[in-house]
């Protein structure tokens, strides 16, 4: 499969890159809790950009690694970016708002996550679901 | 100007990779049939005759399959059933049409993988090849029966070729049959290992014993907040007696997976803090919020109990007692 | 597409059916306290069974419908929050705050019906 990729500018995108995920993870065999898990976080990730960026794309690839399968999800804007990633990363939920939550929520969700961003030119997300098996 | 790309793993997946099959894989699969250039060039000398009978054998085997009730409830409607003959043709095409490599490989693949999605049955998989290439030697034999040994070694090269592609259908049929098997196996696996125990009619008891790292605490959780549901639990006791040691970690996954139970409408109920891991806990600050904790699991049972609203009684004369107390 | 409101009773009951758009929701939130001021109902069941996610955003507004629902006087009870979506909520950290929860739509009325009960027994011996 080549890579899927779904643009993000409204809630109805985050509703769509949410099915999509879901899809995609059943087809490698990822079930249960786990989908919901992914297209929490592809929900928190999406409406960031939203949010924060107007607009962005998301990205989602099969990929191989530790003798498994999994869901890669790539998400880009080209956003005001993150001065401070530490800390938006850091767990916010007493203030409910801002970008913190949805990130180290989406960072709990998955099994790899990384992110890269600078001011003024936009944020790079990437996360991994492992299936189970190979 | 681009980010730079965070580390993406490892590498991206087709299903031919996902499945293990390499250039050297459909080689070798090609030494197994003895199928190789002399073989290629006879099936592209064919491509012109096949799109001659093309559509006759279609509409042939199309008309064979639906003889059969079960294949019926697979084509509803004739507009379903028109797209499929045309995806079916190009299918059949593609076999005179030359570069067996492994994006051939891959698309056969793809194939194979839609029609296990779909639950077709193996039988009726291997009858549609077998029914082509039937069609295809009466058709071959018409053509030219003059060269009989040339015509013999095209349909050779021909079902050569079929074989493969059964080989790579059949193969993503075991491919999803053995993740299933893996995926059950890992699901019965944790289920014993975390034994959810309905004990009254809206009551979970939940003994753990041994270590939790935050694996064991998912599947613990997961399978916790399935039996609620089941059992429409109302209360849940969760004994931790047997659990070896209660650290900062193992705590927040006690409270995870009682506030997960909170929010499917139970309450939750701990049992088996020893004074140590009591200690333990004042001291690390953990706060386990408001769940109703207890030394032991009678008192633990007991208060479940009290909370759905049954009271227990001991009835002496029941018992036979042999020490003659409470007569 | 708005989210019915059925009435029963003193209750209010909204079903959320399957994917909710964030204006969905939102409307959802404008529609109930409406109801609830409008009806002076005791309580609110939302039922969440079908939800198919609970992201920050769905638990944010859930949150603000407890609130206002509270200042108005009634009770809320969030029920059918099925094991994914309990599981993925703890993971995020999300909590709903003051509204309770219950397995079903049943045992959510039932859970109404009880508090109210025992409200009015309580207001009875203190003599009003």
């Amino acid at each position: 499969m080549d890579a899927e990729m779904i643009i993000i500018d409204s809630d109805a995108g985050v509703m769509c890159a949410r099915q999509k995920g879901r899809e995609l993870a059943m087809a490698i065999g990822i079930s249960g809790s786990d989908l919901t898990l992914i297209a929490t976080a592809i929900s928190e990730i999406a409406r960031n950009i939203v949010q924060y960026a107007g607009q962005g794309e998301i990205e989602f690839r099969f990929v191989e690694g530790r003798g498994k399968r999994g869901l890669l999800i790539i998400a880009r804007d080209h956003g005001p970016g993150i001065a401070n990633i530490g800390q938006a990363m850091q767990d916010g939920f007493s203030t409910s708002k801002g970008m913190g939550l949805g990130l180290s929520g989406a960072k709990r969700l998955m099994d790899d996550f990384e992110i890269v961003s600078e001011v003024g030119k936009g944020t790079t997300i990437s996360m991994v679901k492992w299936g189970r098996s190979s | 100007m681009p980010l730079p790309s965070p580390h993406i793993p490892e590498k991206f997946l087709t299903l031919a990779e996902m499945m293990n099959i390499s250039e050297q894989e459909l080689e070798r699969r090609k030494q197994i049939l003895q199928f190789g250039p002399e073989d290629e060039a006879r099936l592209r000398k064919l491509a012109p005759v096949s799109e001659q009978y093309a559509d006759a054998v279609i509409e042939a085997f199309y008309e064979h399959l639906l003889t059969f009730d079960e294949m019926k409830a697979f084509f509803p409607d004739p507009a379903l059933l028109n797209r499929v003959k045309a995806r079916q043709k190009e299918y059949f095409l593609r076999l005179t049409q030359g570069d067996y490599d492994l994006e051939y490989a891959e698309h056969r693949l793809k194939i194979g993988a839609v029609h296990e999605r779909i639950d077709l049955p193996v039988k009726h998989y291997l009858g549609m090849y077998n029914f082509y290439l039937r069609e295809v030697w009466r058709h071959l034999f018409e053509i030219d029966r003059v060269h009989p040994d040339e015509t013999l070694a095209t349909f050779f090269s021909l079902m050569k070729l079929t074989f493969l592609d059964i080989s790579l259908a059949i193969d993503t049929y075991i491919d999803s049959r053995e993740r299933t098997i893996k995926a059950l196996q890992q699901e019965v696996i944790q289920e014993l290992s975390t034994p959810v125990l309905p004990f009254r009619e809206g009551m979970l008891l939940l003994p753990i014993i041994g270590q939790i790292d935050a694996q064991r605490a998912r599947q613990l959780t997961e399978h916790l907040l399935m039996a609620i549901r089941a059992n429409r639990a109302k209360v849940i006791v969760i004994d931790i007696t047997g659990v070896a040691t209660v650290d900062s970690r193992v705590a927040n996954h006690l409270v995870q997976t009682v506030d997960a139970a909170r929010l499917m409408g139970a309450k939750v109920v701990i049992s088996g803090i020893s004074p140590e891991i009591a200690l333990t806990m004042v001291t690390l600050g953990i706060d386990l919020g408001p769940v109703y904790t207890v030394g032991d699991l009678q008192n633990g049972i007991e208060h479940a109990e009290r909370l759905l609203g049954y009271r227990v009684e001991r009835i002496p004369e029941a018992c036979g007692d042999r020490h003659g107390e409470g007569t | 597409m708005d989210v019915p409101i059925l009435k029963q009773g003193d209750y209010l009951i909204a079903s959320i059916l399957g994917a909710l758009t964030d204006t969905a929701l939102t409307r959802l939130q404008e529609n109930l306290v409406r109801s609830v001021r409008k009806y002076r109902s005791k309580g609110v069941v939302i039922d969440v069974t079908v939800l198919d996610v609970m992201d920050s955003f769905a638990a944010r507004t859930l949150r603000a419908i407890t609130i206002m629902t509270r200042l108005l006087g009634a009770r809320v009870v969030i029920v059918g929050i099925q094991p994914e979506i309990a599981f993925s909520m703890v993971q995020l950290g999300l909590n709903l705050e003051g509204a309770l929860t219950a397995l079903d739509l049943e045992d959510g009325l039932a859970m109404l019906k009880t508090a109210d009960t025992k409200e009015q027994d309580r207001l009875r011996r203190h003599g009003r």
